[in-house]
C-alpha cells in the first residue's frame, strides 16, 4: 500500500465487485487510497470472470480486465453474509464502502462514523426499472447510444465492451469523492448513503437528445455508419496506408478541408457553408471525399490538415495504439504485473503534477491479503 | 452568492468552452460550488454557436443551443475581454479569490494572454487549475485541433465497434466530450481533496483521447495480452447467444436482447417458444438460425412492452430509445430525472439530474444556464468590489457586455 498520492490515508472497501465499482475503486487506488476488495471465497469478484483472459493463466487469476481494474488493491476472501464480524473489523474507520445495494449506513455506523456507503446499480435503487437485469448493451440501448449507430436500414449496432460500466464507475467516483471532500471541508458530517445509477450516468452522452425530443416531439433518423447530425464531413476514411478521422465543422474548417483535398470548387458553394447543409448533400460530397482521401497517406493528411487547423487525426488499430508517438511520449500505457505475467494497460487518464497517480503495480491474488487484514 | 450544497464555499472560475470543460464544472456546480463562467462578447463559448452571423446574434441565437444550456446550468456568467489589459487584470482579481480554474483553450492561448498556470498560481498559490486539451499538454499532438469526434477517432476505439465489413465505426458524434468532462470533475475533486489535506494547490491536466481508453479496455487489453484485437462482431457476443438488436412493430423500432446465462436462455425459450438448441456452444454455432428465430418472434411485438415482459422473466432486454423516448421514459420520469425550468429565449425545457443522489430525490438544479454576461454587475460589484460607475465604463469600453459581437 502506498502512502503517496492525492488520496493517501483514505480507506475504501469494495464489497460489490462489479466492473463499475471496481473502476470507481481503481481511481481511488491510483491516487494512493488503500482499497480492499472483499471477495466471495468461491471464485472471487465477477470481474475475475470477465474477458480478456491471460493466455496460460488459470482462474481466478486469469482475467486481464480484473487485473487492470484491481491493480494496487488488496484482496480478502470473505463471505460478507456469513461472516459479518470480520467485515466490521475490516470496515473500522474506513471512509468509503462501494456497495451494490446489500448494505446501508447502519451496518457500518458504529465502526466508521463518517462512512460514505456508495451504492452503484444499473438503474438506481428505486423507479420502474430498479429491478431490471442490466448490462452494457441494455443500458446503452435505453439511453439512446444505439439508435443512431449502424447501417441506415438497421439493425442499429451496440458497441461491445464495458464502456457503460466504466462511465458508471467514473460518475460514482465523482459522487463518492465529493462526499468525502465535503466531510473534510466540514460541509457534511456523519454517515451517508449515495445512490449512483449507471443508466443515468450514461445519459451524459445523450441528455441533449432528450431535450431535443421534448422540444420537437420527433425522432431523429439513423443516417448510416459514421454519419451523425449535425456535423459533416465527419467520419473514418480509408487512406492509402490506414485510416483518417475527419471532422470539419466551421466554415473555415470546411474551406481549408476543400483546399487540403484539392476540391476548392466546393469551398464557397452557398449550400455547403453550414455543417447541416453539407450533410444534406452527403450523396454528392461523400464519393468525392472518399476518392481523394483514399490516394493519400493518413499521416501526411493529418500533419498538413492540422497545420490548416482542421481537426484531423489518425485512427490507430489496436496493434498500432501502443506505439502512437503521442501516447508513447505521454506514457499513456503502463505496465502491471499479474501473477507472474506483465502487460500494458491504460494509465490513469488524468494527471496531478504535484501528487501524481501511481504508475503500474501488482494485482493481488484472491485472498492474498487475508493474513494482513483478517488476522 | 453561495448556494447550499456539499461543496458550498468553493469558487470555480470556468474558462472552458464546448462540452467537456463545462461539464466538468457542472458537476461541481451541482454539488454546490459557486461556478463562474467567464467568456467574452467576441470570444464567447463557441458552443453557443459556431456559425455566427449578425442575424443569428440579433435573434438571440447565442442563447438557444440546448447543448450549451445543458452543461452550464447552476452557473453564473461573466463576460471579460481577456485580450485587453483591463479584462486580464479583472480575471486575475477573480482568480485571487477563487479555488479552482477550469480551462480547455488550445495550447498557447493562455500563455499568450499571460493567464497560464505559472502566472495564476503566482497570484493564488493554493489554486487548483485543470487544463483539458484533446491530447494532453505535451507531446507531438499537444497543439492539435480536435473535437469530441476527433478524440474518439484517435483513441482507436472505432476499431472495436461495428462489423468487420464496414469501416472502423464511431458510436457518437462527440464521444470524447462527456467522458472528458467526467474525468475533469474527477481530477478536480481528487486535487481538491489533496489541497484540503496538505494546503497545497496544483496544476492538473488530462488528455481527452486517453480518457476514452478505459471504455475500450477489453479490446485494448485483448491486444495487450494476446497480441490480437477482438473480432468485430457487430451486435453479437463471442460468449453468449442470442445477443442482438431485433426489429419490433413500428417504424425503426428495435429491442436489444442480450442473454448472459443458461437460466436466461431457458426463460427466453419458454417465453418465446423457441427451442431446439442444445447449449450455448450450439447457439453460438447456429447464430444465424437463432437470430432469425428471435427476429421472427420480436417482429410483431411492441418493443417497450416486450422489454417489460422479458425483464419480468429475468432476461436482459431493453428497447432502443431515441431522444423522444428519453423525454418520456417512465423510469426517468419516476425518478424525477428531468426538471422543467424556464429560461430566457428558450422557454420551458427539461434539465437532466446529476446521476447520483442522496436519498430518493436528485440534487437540485436551482438555475438554468446563464445568458451571456447575465451576472456581470453582481459579480464585478460583490466579488471584485467595482463601483457602478466603473462597471458602466467597462460596458462602454466593450470589455464586458451581454450580447455577442462578430470579430
Amino acid at each position: 500500500m502506498t502512502t503517496k498520492g492525492a488520496l493517501a490515508g483514505l480507506k475504501v472497501l469494495d464489497v460489490a465487485g462489479s466492473i463499475a465499482s471496481a473502476y470507481c475503486g481503481k481511481l481511488f487506488a491510483d491516487h494512493g487510497a488503500q482499497v480492499v476488495n472483499v471477495e466471495p471465497p468461491d471464485g472471487g469478484f465477477e470481474t475475475r470472470r470477465e474477458p480478456p483472459f491471460i493466455p496460460g493463466a488459470d482462474a481466478p487469476e486469469s482475467s486481464a480486465l480484473h487485473a487492470y481494474l484491481s491493480t494496487n488493491k488488496a484482496s480478502v476472501a470473505l463471505d460478507v453474509a456469513l461472516e459479518p464480524e470480520p467485515l466490521l473489523r475490516l470496515a473500522r474507520d474506513c471512509d468509503v464502502v462501494l456497495d451494490d445495494g446489500r448494505f446501508d449506513c447502519t451496518a457500518f455506523t458504529e465502526v466508521a462514523p463518517e462512512v460514505v456507503v456508495s451504492t452503484i446499480t444499473w438503474f438506481g435503487r428505486h423507479g420502474p426499472y430498479a429491478d431490471f437485469k442490466g448490462s452494457g448493451a441494455v443500458c446503452w440501448s435505453l439511453v439512446g447510444m444505439v439508435r443512431n449507430v449502424g447501417p441506415e436500414q438497421g439493425p442499429p449496432w451496440v458497441a461491445p465492451g464495458c464502456g457503460a460500466e466504466i462511465v458508471g464507475g467514473l460518475a460514482a467516483y465523482i459522487a463518492t469523492l465529493g462526499q468525502v471532500l465535503a466531510r473534510r471541508m466540514g460541509n457534511a458530517t456523519g454517515p451517508v448513503r449515495l445512490d449512483t445509477s449507471i443508466h443515468e450516468a450514461n445519459l451524459c452522452f445523450t441528455e441533449v437528445g432528450g431535450v431535443g425530443g421534448y422540444r420537437s416531439g420527433r425522432r431523429g433518423k439513423r443516417l448510416g455508419v459514421n454519419r451523425f447530425a449535425p456535423t459533416y464531413p465527419l467520419g473514418v476514411y480509408a487512406c492509402a496506408d490506414g485510416w483518417l478521422g475527419v471532422t470539419a465543422l466551421t466554415p473555415r474548417q470546411w474551406k481549408n478541408f476543400c483546399s487540403l483535398l484539392a476540391m476548392d470548387q466546393y469551398a464557397d458553394e452557398p449550400g455547403y457553408q453550414t455543417a447541416i447543409g453539407r450533410l444534406m448533400h452527403y450523396d454528392t460530397l461523400e464519393p468525392i471525399i472518399r476518392s481523394r482521401v483514399r490516394k493519400r497517406s493518413a499521416g501526411e493528411l493529418v500533419t498538413r490538415g492540422q497545420s490548416l487547423r482542421i481537426p484531423l487525426a489518425p485512427v490507430p488499430t489496436m496493434e498500432e495504439l501502443f506505439s502512437v508517438d503521442q501516447y508513447v511520449h505521454r506514457g499513456a500505457f503502463t505496465q502491471i504485473s499479474c501473477n507472474g505475467t506483465d502487460f500494458q494497460v491504460p494509465a490513469t487518464p488524468f494527471r496531478l503534477f504535484r501528487t501524481p497517480a501511481v504508475a503500474g503495480g501488482a494485482v493481488a491474488r484472491l485472498g492474498e491479503s487475508d493474513s494482513e487484514y483478517l488476522a | 452568492m453561495t448556494r447550499p450544497g456539499i461543496l458550498a464555499g468553493l469558487r470555480v472560475v470556468d474558462l472552458s468552452m464546448g462540452w467537456a470543460g463545462p461539464l466538468a464544472a457542472r458537476h461541481l456546480a451541482d454539488m454546490g460550488a459557486d461556478v463562474i463562467k467567464v467568456e467574452g462578447c467576441v470570444r464567447f463559448d463557441w458552443w453557443r454557436g459556431w456559425e455566427a452571423t449578425q442575424g443569428w446574434i440579433d435573434s438571440h441565437g447565442a442563447e438557444k443551443n440546448p447543448a450549451f444550456n445543458m452543461v452550464n446550468r447552476n452557473k453564473r456568467d461573466l463576460t471579460l475581454d481577456l485580450s485587453t489589459p483591463v479584462g486580464s487584470e479583472l480575471l486575475k482579481r477573480l482568480v485571487a479569490i477563487s479555488d479552482v480554474v477550469v480551462e480547455n483553450y488550445s495550447a498557447g492561448v493562455l500563455p499568450k494572454l499571460g493567464l497560464d498556470y505559472p502566472v495564476l498560481s503566482g497570484i493564488n498559490p493554493a489554486l487548483v487549475m485543470i487544463s483539458m486539451p484533446a491530447f494532453g499538454t505535451d507531446g507531438p499532438w499537444s497543439s492539435y485541433r480536435a473535437y469530441g469526434s476527433t478524440v474518439e477517432q484517435a483513441s482507436g476505439l472505432p476499431h472495436l465497434a461495428g462489423e468487420s465489413d464496414y469501416p472502423p465505426t464511431m458510436v457518437h458524434v462527440a464521444l470524447g466530450d462527456s467522458v472528458g468532462g467526467l474525468n475533469g470533475a474527477a481530477a478536480l475533486l481528487t486535487a481538491l481533496y489533496a489541497k484540503q489535506r496538505t494546503g497545497q494547490g496544483q496544476h492538473l491536466e488530462l488528455s481527452q483521447s486517453e480518457c476514452l481508453f478505459p471504455l475500450g479496455a477489453q479490446g485494448i487489453l485483448a491486444q495487450s495480452v494476446t497480441g490480437r484485437p477482438p473480432p468485430r462482431l457487430g451486435n453479437r457476443s463471442p460468449r453468449y447467444a442470442p445477443h442482438g438488436v431485433y426489429r419490433c412493430v413500428g417504424e425503426d423500432e428495435w429491442i436489444t436482447i442480450a442473454v448472459q446465462s443458461e437460466d436466461e436462455w431457458e426463460a427466453l425459450s419458454a417465453f418465446s417458444g423457441i427451442d431446439g438448441f442444445v447449449d450455448v456452444a450450439d447457439r453460438l454455432r447456429r447464430n444465424d438460425e437463432l437470430d432469425a428465430a428471435i427476429a421472427d418472434f420480436t417482429e410483431g411485438q411492441v418493443a417497450e412492452v416486450l422489454m417489460l415482459e422479458l425483464q419480468a422473466v429475468g432476461v436482459h432486454a431493453g428497447y432502443v430509445a431515441s431522444g423522444l423516448e428519453l423525454a418520456t421514459d417512465p423510469h426517468l420520469a419516476g425518478r424525477g430525472f428531468w426538471k422543467l425550468m424556464e429560461r430566457d429565449h428558450v422557454g420551458v425545457l427539461p434539465h437532466p439530474a446529476a446521476p447520483y443522489r442522496v436519498g430518493d430525490e436528485p440534487f437540485d438544479i436551482d438555475r438554468p444556464a446563464p445568458t451571456l454576461g447575465q451576472h456581470n454587475r453582481e459579480l464585478l460589484r460583490d466579488l471584485i468590489g467595482l463601483s457602478e460607475a466603473e462597471i458602466d465604463d467597462l460596458e462602454r469600453e466593450g470589455i464586458i457586455g451581454t450580447k455577442p459581437r462578430l470579430p
